[in-house]
């Protein structure tokens, strides 16, 4: 009978142990809730200058003051940070960034646009990407008329150093095979009878 | 469990037993030895799988210095595989007899050196699945491409070399080694393609060795030549030298003599072999090493005394770095501890004995080393196009514990390698005169145990 009270109390112990883990738990996460912001770019165009205006707003549409974005376009391997280091909401919850000029795009010009939310205090990363006909046009070099040079595609690599590379190539391992070829042969020789 | 081989071994000459034993009987001092080099490969291992769990983040490589010590090591084994053209090719050819037993060493050394050589540069790789990428997307204009080329080429070239020069002595391991594993004697059957001391055997041997020795020479020279190149055609200061190919086979000359030096002196001591690698072969190295340091220390002088005297931009820091900045230290260690000291020491007698030239050959390998570390990332370091709001790490290398740990693993390799080598086939030719026809009927060396 004892035994039995003495498991009850420890059995409620450890739900009252619970009990306070869940609630601290509650408190703490309540605390630190974070919320979405609501991020919308739009794109201006004025003389030569491209601007984007970005507009951050909270769940209850309510412009976010202070909120620090970045900004990238997306390269081969990397992004490419553009605006200035620090760019932050004004009191109306927008960010005016220049868009640079002279930055390549695809065939098209077209580049891809990332914004980002990292690291806020109140507000969840977030990352926004938009294709933007803002970038200049390149044109790929076509392999069929690019000339033939150091700095060209596989295919079109130097006549003068195919040929020499090649007969050095050929030259050297022509050897090496005509050596095996020989030792085949000694091979084959059998043992002079005594 | 492992069979125990009862047969006794019986020798016909006292020379037989002198550069035979070695390979029937195994010591408890090899076995340590090899547990050693295991023990360090596996420590490389797992900083290896670090390295490519993580990535090349675990190493101190960064945008700045993005060739660490992985590949300083690199060009030291290319350097160091030039031995085996230097012993098979040019002493062979200029008829030097003296360095016959020399010759399995430095072609030893020239398969590890060059084996590690191609394992270290795929180490160096962030990721070595895509290694094959540089077969299926070869550009025949990049010098990397030549590098991969030259590398392999003369792997086999190296291969081929031992294996021509030992193939009279595998034929006899093959017949008159009997107390040996089952494993063994087949390998030597194998390996022996039917050697049965026939003239002809004899004549088409001597035939394609000779052939072989004079192909090597220009492959060894262009496998380094072309390792130059990856540096001289990369603008980065110091690298920008059109002195930069015989500067860098020179100086690969020199360190495989040491290397060799290094190697002979402790063979001789642990297979008590002083009567075959005698004081007269550490006397002649002696010599020969002198030579090659006189003629890597005119390259030096070219490379340094242009850039000096100018001082102009980057390469003047680069040189202002290295005489008198961060550099210093290791930069006239090199230079006279790993130079000019071995070339005055080896002018005198006393010190082309074995313990004095082998403690020299020792500061010389070291300094090739290091020197190689100084090409390579002190130039790295100054670029001509400086990045942007640099990272703090990027203008310091300090290599990392897993840098370190691959690469004293990639030394355990080739002395594990050489190691392995000298226990299974004879280290000085069996023969002690030339080998050719006429010798073989005299002497009857290879008649077969049942005839």
């Amino acid at each position: 009978m004892r035994n039995h009270n003495y498991l009850n109390m420890q059995v409620l112990k450890v739900f009252i142990l619970l009990g306070i883990v869940c609630l601290n738990n509650s408190i703490i996460y309540g605390q630190d809730s974070m919320e979405d912001a609501i991020v919308s770019l739009s794109f201006l165009e004025e003389n030569e200058s491209k601007i984007i205006v970005t507009k951050a707003v909270d769940q209850s549409g309510l412009p976010i003051e202070d909120l620090e974005l970045y900004y990238y376009v997306k390269r081969t391997f990397s992004l490419l940070p553009i605006g200035d280091p620090f760019n932050a909401t004004d009191e109306n919850g927008i960010i005016e960034v220049e868009f640079p000029n002279d930055l390549p795009g695809d065939t098209e010009g077209n580049v891809i646009i990332v914004v980002k939310i990292i690291e806020s205090d109140l507000y969840n990363d977030l990352t926004l990407e938009t294709t933007k006909n803002w970038g200049l046009l390149v044109q790929l070099p076509d392999q069929k008329v690019e000339k033939r040079s150091l700095w060209a595609a596989a295919a079109n690599a130097p006549i003068s150093l195919i040929l020499t590379v090649s007969v050095m190539i050929i030259s050297v391992w022509y050897i090496i095979c005509y050596i095996l070829f020989k030792l085949y042969k000694i091979s084959k020789i059998k043992p002079l009878k005594p | 469990m492992r069979k125990v081989i009862n047969k006794q071994q019986t020798y016909r000459t006292k020379r037989g037993k002198a550069l035979l034993g070695h390979i029937v009987n195994t010591s408890l001092k090899y076995k340590l030895w090899i547990a050693f080099l295991l023990l360090i490969i596996v420590i490389g291992g797992y900083a290896y799988y670090r390295q490519l769990k993580f990535g090349l983040i675990v190493t101190a490589m960064r945008d700045y210095t993005s060739w660490g010590i992985y590949i300083s090591n690199f060009v030291f084994f290319v350097a160091i595989s030039l031995v085996g053209s230097l012993i098979s090719s040019v002493l062979k050819l200029s008829k030097n007899e003296w360095s016959r037993p020399l010759t399995r060493i430095s072609e030893i050394i020239a398969i590890a050196a060059i084996i590690c050589a191609a394992v270290i540069i795929i180490v160096d790789m962030g990721r070595p699945d895509r290694f094959f990428y540089v077969i299926t997307h070869l550009r025949i204009q990049s010098p990397i491409i030549w590098d991969v080329i030259i590398i392999s080429t003369y792997l086999v070239i190296s291969l081929l070399l031992l294996y021509l020069s030992l193939l009279p002595d595998i034929a006899l391991c093959r017949d008159r080694l009997t107390a040996i594993p089952k494993w063994k004697k087949m390998l030597y059957r194998f390996m022996a393609i039917n050697w049965n001391n026939h003239p002809k055997q004899v004549v088409m041997l001597q035939k394609v060795s000779r052939i072989l020795a004079i192909t090597v020479l220009p492959v060894a020279f262009a496998i380094h030549t072309v390792t130059s190149w990856l540096f001289a055609t990369t603008w980065r200061p110091g690298w920008d030298s059109t002195n930069l190919g015989p500067y860098f086979v020179s100086g690969a000359f020199m360190a495989g003599a040491a290397v060799i030096i290094f190697t002979m002196y402790l063979i001789r001591i642990h297979l008590k072999l002083k009567k075959y690698i005698t004081e007269i072969h550490f006397e002649k190295m002696g010599k020969l090493l002198v030579l090659l340091s006189l003629i890597y220390l005119y390259f030096n002088i070219n490379e340094y005394l242009g850039p000096a005297f100018k001082m102009v931009g980057v390469e003047g820091e680069h040189i202002t770095e290295l005489f008198t900045g961060k550099y210093a230290p290791m930069y006239w260690f090199v230079q006279i501890g790993g130079l000019i000291l071995p070339i005055i020491l080896l002018i005198f007698r006393p010190f082309r004995k074995p313990l004095p030239i082998f403690i020299i050959s020792l500061f010389v390998i070291l300094g090739a080393w290091l020197k190689r570390f100084l090409i390579v990332i002190p130039s790295l370091q100054h670029p001509y196009l400086p990045i942007q709001g640099v990272d703090e790490s990027y203008l310091h290398y300090i290599p990392t514990w897993e840098e370190w740990a691959i690469t004293m693993s990639s030394f355990a390799w080739l002395l594990l390698i050489i190691t392995v080598l000298i226990k299974l086939f004879p280290v000085i030719p069996i023969l002690k005169a030339k080998l050719d026809s006429e010798t073989i009927v005299k002497l009857n060396i290879f008649k077969n145990e049942k005839s």
